[in-house]
């Protein structure tokens, strides 16, 4: 497993695309979920109880940033269908909605252009933040696994 | 004579006394009876009732849901300072304006503060719906009958507040305030607008404190 990683970011071109997936995509949920405000003055706060929140965010981040180069690589290097890709992909989509659409600009956005079908749908996006981030981390796991599964099959590595 | 020195002496030191603390005493809740009122651009006067004194050089503007996590976030860990700091030392005084946008049960919790304020219990009401707010939206805990519970855990008189509550007496006025925080560009709650003698500035999001001691000091 720590081969097939090791294998895929030894091209600098993976390593450059993984931090450009982490950076944005964790500060911009940093953003959205209120940890970081940029007015009046930019700072960062974690208010109490919201440390699993935090952590969720972090974890989503770096399970996107390794599972979607790994994904890459193997379509670009080995000619792979792109099938295993949309795991990772839907995984970080749903990480990322849940919980960005509540009382935020995001959730007021949805809510006033789709009113009470927008609405419901913010509510249920916030109600079950925790659990749909939970598979949403599900969801990259398995797809990262496959993917190590996958390249060890296609690439021939030794373990 | 010396007994009866003695009576009107502290007679008059419990009056003089009395008029003094009515006097220095910073009003915490004023029902609001001016149609008129505003704060900057913004029309407060179908609001809540001014926190703190009237007369204070600056007022925070609050747009708030009462089922917004983001909120209650904001009333556990940042309101409590701004109040010890600024209201209380009546540097800064305090206006709700509700913004119910997040669901069904959004503004009959909003109207709900109304029916409380009819029997000056206004900021008492509010405050139990920040400390009873539960996780989910519309999950059930600000419904018609929790409203009525909770106005009579307070001791309201429950049938004025539940002919209120029922009849929507209020729902207009909440109407009213949600289009001004459209009006204002408010695009989430909870939002905030400093006004003070020379302007106002808006911040949005559950900020810390920090952020509104660095924009509070600056025009107090």
């Amino acid at each position: 497993m720590t081969n097939t990683i090791k294998f895929v970011f030894s091209n600098p071109k993976y390593l450059v695309l993984s931090f450009s997936i982490f950076i944005p995509m964790f500060i911009g949920l940093l953003i959205m979920s209120e940890y970081i405000f940029l007015e009046p003055y930019v700072v960062s706060h974690l208010p109490r109880g919201s440390e699993l929140g935090f952590s969720l965010i972090v974890i989503i981040s770096a399970l996107s940033a390794l599972v979607l180069p790994m994904n890459v690589y193997r379509i670009n290097i080995l000619k792979s269908s792109t099938k295993k890709m949309g795991g990772g992909l839907i995984g970080s989509l749903v990480g990322a909605a849940a919980g960005a659409c509540s009382c935020g600009p995001i959730g007021f956005a949805v809510i006033s252009t789709f009113g009470s079908v927008g609405a419901t749908a913010t509510a249920f996006l916030t109600n079950y933040e925790i659990p749909l981030r939970i598979i949403a981390i599900g969801v990259l796991a398995i797809t990262y696994f496959t993917t190590v599964k996958s390249l060890k099959t296609e690439c021939k590595f030794i373990p | 004579m010396n007994k009866k020195g003695v009576i009107i002496g502290v007679v008059v030191i419990a009056i003089i006394a009395g008029v003094a603390v009515s006097f220095s005493s910073t009003p915490s809740e004023t029902v609001n009876l001016d149609m008129s009122r505003t704060h900057g651009t913004i029309s407060t006067a179908m609001g809540s009732p001014i926190l703190g004194d009237p007369n204070a050089p600056v007022t925070i503007v609050e747009f708030g849901d009462y089922q917004c996590h983001q909120c209650y976030n904001w009333f556990h860990d940042t309101k409590p300072s701004i109040t010890r700091d600024y209201i209380d030392t009546g540097k800064v005084n305090l206006v709700f304006v509700d913004m119910a946008f997040l669901g069904r049960d959004s503004s009959p919790a909003a109207q709900a503060t109304y029916c409380a304020e009819d029997q000056g219990k206004y900021w008492e009401y509010h405050d139990m719906l920040y400390n009873a707010q539960e996780d989910k939206i519309d999950g059930g805990w600000a419904n018609g009958e929790r409203l009525k519970a909770f106005a009579f855990s307070m001791g309201l008189d429950m049938e004025l507040f539940e002919s209120c509550l029922d009849s929507g007496k209020y729902s207009k006025r909440v109407q009213y305030n949600t289009q001004q925080a459209r009006d204002h560009g408010v695009r989430g709650t909870p939002g905030f607008f400093i006004v003070g003698s020379d302007g106002q500035l808006q911040i949005g999001g559950a900020q810390p404190f920090s952020v509104f001691k660095q924009v509070l000091d600056q025009l107090v």
